[in-house]
């Protein structure tokens, strides 16, 4: 398994550095980090000072080469907005994102979980149906439509509706300014955007796993199971859940890994500083070294979530062998 | 069974207590009990200012939540980090002392002396400008430290001295030989070369530094996360990155002290964002752009006090760029002025605001003093269009556009893509212009490389974008001097991006720079205003009005076109 892992961890290291060189190529041509200095600074030298300052006037490769190497060292470089190290702005960020994939796959696999063996024992169900419809919509709904949606109806004209000094539910960051921890504040701030954040993820997993229940329950071994006496209860948790998790381990892995990077426009939506704005602000102002800093972190996750899922597909099922 | 009754009493549960909280108020707390705020809403016009709403005195205390839609770069207010105009108005104004204050004097904001200083300072033109700043003894930095001469020199020595780095816009230090700060109460700054508009030198953006806590230290280093020293009426307490920003009352301020217990700024995305959050109730006062959304949702009705102002140091102008066929012609450039009806382009955009006017000067109306009115000839007349194009020769074509030598009268325009306002703008120009001949397509851009590369490299047309004063002095120089058209000399980093060549403009705006009679500069700004107005070196469209909203709880708020919304949150009170 070790090797399996070690060479898992070799392959990706290319795929890295020709996806952050390139990265590196496309926003330093696309975007400019000088465009403050440009207009409305009455200093004809600040233009260059800025220039000489970042280096802007070396070539491309030059300027990737500084920050590979850097980055080698442990140094993700200073950002050119904030003239602070990039490093602690990942992690600030990664903070508050951590908690939202936290939170929106708890929520999401606990609900998809309940509805996909819900739907596959009832099958055909109106309940089956209903679910179903649900599931669709929820699978075609835009998430920044559903946001603001949720913040309409449950920020604005609830609040309005009761004439309350506040809403119930807050849509403006993790927390209040002078709150810290798992409290009431906390909850009233997570509902909105976790909800916008799970409801794909509930739709679609709970297809997947309604499917794959119901292909489990039709199996050779549930009948022989039911035909021994086993309780049904047992049959379906015990017997055919654990069966049919293993294709919604692997889907729930990889998605995760893809989130970190992922949650751009909830975190917009709902004004959370996570790690999809701070990729939005610094690529919309030419912050190279920070949306660099972006991609190698989020890229890194990917491979775990991957490997993890790798691991644990082969942990859940002992006929598959790792080589 | 159980487990799902148990799960359904849970849920209710936490539901009843979301609610509950709800009905509490523990964002804007106060601690005020008798009385109520005004509740006056107010529209400025195109030249007037909204006055703030009055009321009878409420008490004191309460923590106030403020709605802010850019959350600032840093705090190091000279660094190139620096420039915010969100951390100018939240932190810098409530926080750094300043030479120069803004006020308003009739219809114009003027800079005056600030209570850093004893008085108006005294400036003398021979043999070298020297201007002389006697300290107010009873201004001390929140250590207890008097303000003092050394730390007018720091200041200066951090922006424009020998070890200066990494500095956001030197413009004006760059002009200082030195600082005397051998008196402790004095300051005498002495200039290599006349310097017109010295006011805004320890003030205007950046302020005066404390020396005394500073010097030895990476100021940047100090400052660009926060700093608790403070000169102002408020301290910050912490600047929780992504998150907000807070401000307590500064104990040892030596002015008016805050009534307030606490502000709270908290960063939202976006315009949007910031308008949802302040009809949520989840913010107290908001301060959006004038988008298009913002101008229907307050034509809609917004709960609350508000006050809109077009006298503000932005204009948002059609910059022709004058070396580009068609308007490489003098005459071609006054036709297109002639096309088009600025007042009901300005009146569609910002009507619900009050402002139904256009600017008729490149200079704000800010400093409307200095400002000519010489563009007010150009109003929507089609026989004068006609006239002026068959002039330099002109004819109309059956597709109803004018051509020349086979060429016709057709340009693109530009603006930063996504901006709703400037793309209905572009629109109804776009109407107006093929009504008169003129075949208007538009090409936009993304702001990095409208600002960036297409505009300094004069790869355009017609631009249409603001310009914005951040302090209330002239100078039109930096947009309209030859010299500073983009080129070898100046290292492309000339702002005349028009390319606008008229000699006898160019001594005119020069000597606005260096002229300390203000009734010379005024005629000179005057003059060079219908020299512009005469070329149609570039059109002036909007005031871009400033825009704001607050609760009826509050009372105090009132908008300063340069310090900002928040220039005297140390007078507002808050009711329960």
């Amino acid at each position: 398994m070790l090797t399996f892992i070690a060479r898992r961890i070799l392959y990706s290291i290319p795929v890295l550095l020709v996806s952050s060189f390139l990265v590196f190529v496309g926003v330093t041509k696309t975007f400019d980090p000088l465009q403050k200095f440009r207009i409305g600074i009455k200093d004809p030298n600040a233009l260059q000072r800025a220039i000489d300052r970042l280096g802007l006037d070396k070539p491309v490769y030059e300027q990737y080469w500084k920050w590979l190497k850097g980055v080698l060292q442990g140094d993700f470089g200073v950002s050119y907005r904030t003239s602070g190290e990039v490093w602690p702005m990942i992690t600030r960020s990664l903070g508050f994102t951590v908690q939202m994939i936290f939170w929106g796959i708890l929520v999401a696999l606990l609900f998809a979980i309940g509805i996909g063996i819900f739907s596959a024992i009832r099958q055909y169900s109106a309940a089956d149906y209903a679910l179903t419809g649900l599931s669709y919509i929820g699978v075609a709904m835009p998430a920044f439509w559903f946001g603001l949606i949720l913040i309409q109806v449950f920020g604005v004209w609830l609040k309005q509706r009761l004439g309350w000094e506040r809403s119930p539910l807050f849509f403006v960051g993790l927390h209040s300014t002078d709150s810290k921890g798992l409290n009431l504040d906390y909850a009233r701030h997570l509902v909105l955007p976790v909800l916008t954040l799970s409801v794909q993820l509930i739709a679609q997993w709970s297809r997947f796993l309604r499917s794959s229940m119901l292909e489990v329950m039709s199996s050779d071994f549930i009948r022989t199971a039911r035909a021994k006496g086993v309780p049904r209860r047992r049959v379906v948790f015990r017997h055919a859940f654990r069966n049919a998790l293993i294709p919604l381990t692997t889907d729930v892995a990889t998605q995760s890994g893809l989130l970190f990077g992922g949650l751009v426009i909830t975190e917009q939506i709902f004004s959370i500083p996570g790690m999809g704005r701070l990729f939005l602000d610094s690529l919309a102002q030419g912050d190279v070294y920070v949306v660099l800093a972006y991609l190698m972190v989020t890229g890194v996750f990917v491979i775990i979530f991957n490997l993890v899922a790798d691991l644990a597909y082969g942990l859940l099922d002992p006929r598959v062998r790792l080589s | 069974m159980l487990t799902s009754k148990r799960n359904r009493t849970a849920a209710i549960l936490l539901g009843a207590s979301l609610f509950a909280a709800a009905c509490g108020s523990d964002g804007d707390t106060s601690s005020a009990t008798t009385a109520k705020p005004g509740q006056t809403t107010v529209a400025g016009t195109a030249a007037t200012t909204a006055a703030a709403t009055t009321a009878a005195p409420a008490p004191a205390g309460g923590t106030l939540t403020i709605g802010a839609e850019q959350e600032p770069d840093c705090a190091d207010w000279i660094g190139s980090c620096g420039g915010s105009s969100w951390g100018y108005w939240m932190m810098n104004v409530a926080t750094m002392p300043r030479a120069f204050t803004i006020v308003k004097e009739g219809e114009n904001w003027v800079p005056k002396a600030s209570e850093v200083l004893a008085g108006e300072p005294t400036i003398t033109g021979s043999p070298k400008q020297t201007v002389t700043y006697k300290i107010n003894p009873k201004a001390v930095w929140s250590t207890g430290d008097p303000i003092t001469s050394a730390d007018f020199k720091y200041t200066f020595e951090q922006i424009a001295g020998p070890a200066a780095k990494d500095i956001y816009d030197a413009s004006g230090y760059d002009k200082i030989e030195s600082v005397d700060a051998s008196k402790p109460d004095t300051a005498v700054v002495t200039f290599k070369e006349p310097y017109a508009s010295w006011k805004q030198l320890f003030g205007a953006g950046f302020g005066i530094l404390p020396s005394k806590i500073l010097t030895g230290k990476d100021r940047s280093a100090e400052m660009k996360d926060g700093y608790t020293w403070s000169a102002g009426p408020w301290k910050i307490e912490k600047w929780e990155k992504g998150v907000g920003i807070t401000l307590v009352p500064n104990a040892g301020y030596f002015g008016a002290k805050p009534k307030l217990d606490k502000v709270v700024f908290k960063f939202l995305a976006d315009t949007s964002a910031e308008f949802q959050a302040y009809k949520a109730g989840e913010v107290s006062l908001i301060y959006p752009q004038p988008q298009i959304a913002v101008v229907d949702a307050i034509k809609a009705g917004v709960d609350g006090n508000s006050a809109f102002t077009g006298n503000t140091g932005n204009v948002e102008a059609l910059w022709i760029n004058n070396s580009k066929a068609p308007f490489d012609v003098k005459e071609v450039r006054q036709a297109l002025a002639y096309s088009i009806d600025r007042d009901a382009v300005v009146n569609r955009l910002f009507g619900p605001l009050g402002v139904t006017k256009a600017v008729q000067s490149f200079n704000p109306p800010i400093v409307s003093k200095y400002a000519g009115t010489d563009f007010a000839i150009y109003k929507k007349d089609l026989a004068k269009v006609a006239e002026l194009m068959t002039k330099v020769g002109y004819a109309k074509g059956a597709d109803g556009y004018w051509a020349k030598g086979g060429a016709k009268a057709s340009f693109a325009m530009r603006t930063t893509a996504g901006n709703k306002r400037r793309e209905l703008t572009e629109e109804v120009l776009q109407a107006q212009l093929k009504e008169a001949g003129f075949e208007m397509t538009i090409d936009n851009a993304k702001a990095g490389d409208l600002f960036g590369k297409i505009a300094p490299g004069g790869d355009y047309q017609v631009a249409l974008y603001a310009q914005v004063a951040t302090f209330p002095e002239p100078g039109l120089s930096p947009i309209t001097d030859s010299k500073n058209i983009p080129s070898e000399a100046n290292k492309n980093s000339g702002q005349n991006w028009q390319r606008i060549n008229i000699p006898e403009l160019d001594p005119l705006v020069r000597l606005v720079d260096v002229e300390f009679d203000d009734a010379k500069r005024i005629a000179a700004s005057k003059a060079a205003d219908k020299i512009i107005a005469d070329n149609v070196a570039s059109l002036p469209l909007d005031p871009l009005p400033n825009i704001l909203l607050w609760s009826k709880k509050i009372s105090g708020p009132s908008d300063n076109p340069v310090l900002g919304p928040f220039w005297n949150l140390n007078t507002w009170t808050l009711a329960k």
